[in-house]
């Protein structure tokens, strides 16, 4: 099989609710960037890759031209085991991940359904059901992020991710996370997530307020070492995001001892066959697994679902239907949360088929 | 002062010879460079370059300069571009990473700067020595004879320091490294690029061959953790150059004792302003330096002179001339040229050179403030 086409659309993805985190970052509107690769054997592959604007070293109007520079080796290879690809990209353009990640993406979805297998049964086969999905409530008044996680434990979330931060207010965020525990009572998993926004001493003294709770910290602050510092004085367990981003960077803080979870994002990472490895290392590690992605619609969605239905269930912390967090929909069938859980879907490779005519016009076609 | 428009012009810069980056990766010769022009509402016009060095060497690529700009363009017009720290700030909050897409933003700031305050951009930055500062060659060749050849040649037109390219077979590099230090005039400043090329093993063989040499080595191995792991093991002097990129590695190799030499790309660290800093850990730490252009025009090179200038002469060992690479000049003869194997600062406030914007082609890109 050899892949002939590359078509890009970049497609504005808005969000239900606007979404306030740490360091004055925000997800109202953004960009999501859709791949369709043709194939030779007349079947297509589909992958996204959605960055929010200020977050990660990622960039949606970046996503073009690292996809042109490595076109060379895109087209005309097979895209059947997608690492080879990928081997052949890195060595043409060094870094650029988030920009790979959709071609990743495409090509685990080509494979599947060239094998008529679901990307999970690619992955090692499904290992669960149904994946416990988190809710994610943006920083605002404590007793209205009380609000909505009490809306979310109504409708079966039991995993709760507060973020932190945005209001410079040390005092506030112990109060957030002090509301946030006690409206959803004993048991849920609550965790307060900087986005790394925070100087040492504003997180130690939140931290050390709170550690009489039933809390984990995330990615309180911008180096691995001010966040050990954090863990150390607080004794409050930690999940990391930003900073874990590759092999390299999940050993140094397994060292430091600070990653009782992790957030394993596609496109952080570089994609599916990444994240598979990455996931390998976690379950030596130890640490649990938040696998999603950093923002997207459903084909995203979707590919993280498969990692996650993969990996075994008593690892997996939690994953994210990032697709019910935003409109439009590019497959409306594609899998929605239910009673705090997700499935994947079943289908061959993805298992997602975008609806090629609602994206409008492309903004790039390589042939 | 406010930025009231940015101009962005793309230019093929064709290398004289080929060139063949170590470890199998590809061969180019052309370089992509990417010319940016900032207007201000003070009539003061400066000018910025980004050329990476291919796309397969380091995580950069031309077209990631022109699309970065794009994401960025719009936090950055209205600013002064005087208020270099205030740029760098927006830059890094509209987008994190991609530090090489915003060098050539913070290079066209520091011009402006220059050319508002009346000083050469050394001189802005709060001093500039004016001795001629070396020119390092680069020696790609393979084998003893061409090693020789290469380097006569170098020689012949006056320089004095030299970049041997070697890695990937222990053997011929052990050979070639005799050889040159057989032959090495009194007083040369010679570097033994390895460029990542070798594994730790090979690395040891090498060092451990040439140890009574006293010779010094840039970038023996991938990653900070491989020339960390090689560091107890061999006496040799290293220079830290692909893996220095933001401040966070240059306080690491200080803190951890990784190597005596930085080498400081000013593309790839993110411009003057982030490579200041690294600098200033360098000499906090006895710590010498190269400076150079990734690559690219006068006007990379220029800039990287620069920086070279506010260090104290005794800790920079050489610049570089990306420029006689090139078959094409954009500037016309003007700003600082090869002189005996040197390059002197020039006296013109700001940058010192400007391209002609005419050979430069229509540009790629506007964008324009908005009142």
């Amino acid at each position: 099989m050899k892949i002939t086409r590359l078509t890009l659309w970049n497609v504005p993805l808005t969000s239900h609710e606007t979404y306030y985190m740490a360091s004055g970052k925000t997800c109202d509107t953004v960009e999501t960037v859709v791949l369709k690769i043709d194939t030779d054997a007349g079947i297509v592959g589909w992958g996204e890759v959605c960055p929010i604007p200020h977050y990660l070293p990622a960039y949606a109007r970046g996503v073009a031209p690292a996809i042109a520079e490595m076109a060379p080796v895109i087209l005309g290879a097979d895209p059947i085991g997608p690492a080879a690809l990928m081997a052949a990209m890195d060595a043409h353009l060094p870094g650029h991940v988030f920009a790979k990640s959709p071609v990743d993406m495409a090509a685990w979805d080509l494979t599947g359904k060239a094998a008529g297998l679901p990307l999970y049964a690619l992955l090692g086969g499904r290992q669960s059901d149904t994946l416990p999905l988190y809710h994610s409530i943006t920083c605002i008044a404590p007793e209205k992020m009380a609000d909505i996680a009490r809306d979310a434990f109504a409708s079966g979330i039991r995993q709760f991710q507060v973020k932190l931060g945005a209001d410079n207010n040390w005092e506030a965020d112990v109060a957030r996370l002090v509301q946030v525990r006690a409206a959803v009572g004993d048991g849920p998993i609550v965790y307060g997530d900087w986005n790394c926004g925070a100087s040492r001493l504003d997180a130690t003294r939140v931290a050390r307020a709170v550690r009489h709770l039933d809390v984990m910290i995330e990615q309180p602050c911008a180096t691995l070492e001010d966040c050990a510092a954090v863990r150390a004085s607080s004794g409050l367990p930690m999940k990391l995001d930003e900073l874990a981003h590759d092999t390299a960077s999940l050993l140094e803080a397994h060292r430091l001892g600070i990653m009782d979870a992790v957030a394993l994002k596609l496109s952080k990472f570089g994609g599916v066959t990444a994240l598979a490895r990455a996931r390998d290392l976690c379950l030596h590690l130890g640490a649990k697994m938040c696998i999603e992605d950093t923002w997207g619609s459903d084909i995203a969605t979707a590919a993280a679902l498969h990692v996650g239905a993969a990996t075994p269930a008593s690892r997996v912390l939690n994953v994210c239907d990032l697709s019910g967090y935003v409109a439009p929909r590019l497959d409306p069938r594609a899998p929605v949360r239910q009673a705090g859980v997700i499935r994947p879907p079943t289908g061959p490779g993805l298992g997602v088929e975008p609806d090629e005519t609602a994206l409008g016009a492309p903004q790039l076609v390589l042939e | 002062m406010k930025i009231t428009r940015i101009t962005v012009f793309h230019v093929d810069l064709p290398l004289e010879y080929p060139y063949w980056l170590s470890g199998g990766r590809l061969k180019f010769d052309v370089l992509d460079a990417t010319l940016v022009k900032i207007e201000t509402d003070a009539r003061v016009t400066g000018w910025g370059e980004g050329t990476p060095w291919g796309h397969t060497y380091v995580p950069a690529h031309g077209p990631g300069i022109r699309a970065g700009i794009e994401t960025l363009a719009p936090f950055i017009l209205g600013l002064d571009p005087r208020r270099v720290l205030d740029v760098e700030r927006a830059m890094d909050l509209a987008l994190p990473g991609h530090l090489y897409a915003k060098s050539p933003i913070d290079m066209a700031c520091w011009d402006i700067a220059g050319q508002a305050a009346g000083l050469p951009i050394a001189d802005l930055m709060g001093g500039g020595s004016r001795s001629p500062k070396p020119i390092a060659s680069s020696v790609g060749a393979k084998t003893v004879e061409e090693t020789r050849e290469v380097l006569k040649r170098y020689r012949d037109r006056g320089y004095v320091a030299h970049s041997v390219k070697i890695g990937g077979d222990v053997d011929r590099d052990v050979a070639r490294i005799r050889d040159v230090e057989t032959h090495r005039p009194k007083g040369e400043i010679i570097l033994y690029d390895v460029n990542r090329g070798w594994s730790r093993q090979q690395a040891l063989r090498v060092m451990q061959a040439t140890e009574e040499l006293r010779v010094m080595f840039e970038q023996p191995g991938e990653t900070l953790d491989d020339i960390a792991a090689l560091r107890p093991l061999h006496s040799a002097p290293v220079s830290v150059d692909e893996s220095l990129v933001t401040l966070q590695d240059a306080a690491r190799i200080a803190r951890d004792g990784l190597a005596e030499v930085f080498g400081i790309k000013l593309n790839r660290v993110g411009g003057l302003t982030k490579a200041a800093r690294i600098r200033d850990i360098a000499l906090a730490h006895g710590i010498d330096m190269f400076v150079m252009a990734t690559g690219g025009s006068v006007l990379a090179d220029t800039e990287a002179l620069h920086l070279a200038a506010t260090i104290p002469d005794h800790a920079v060992h050489a610049v570089w001339a990306c420029q006689d690479m090139l078959t094409r000049d954009i500037a016309g003869g003007r700003g600082p040229r090869n002189i005996d194997g040197h390059l002197h600062l020039p006296e013109a406030p700001g940058l010192g050179v400007h391209p002609d914007e005419d050979a430069l082609g229509a540009p790629v890109a506007r964008y324009e403030l908005t009142q």
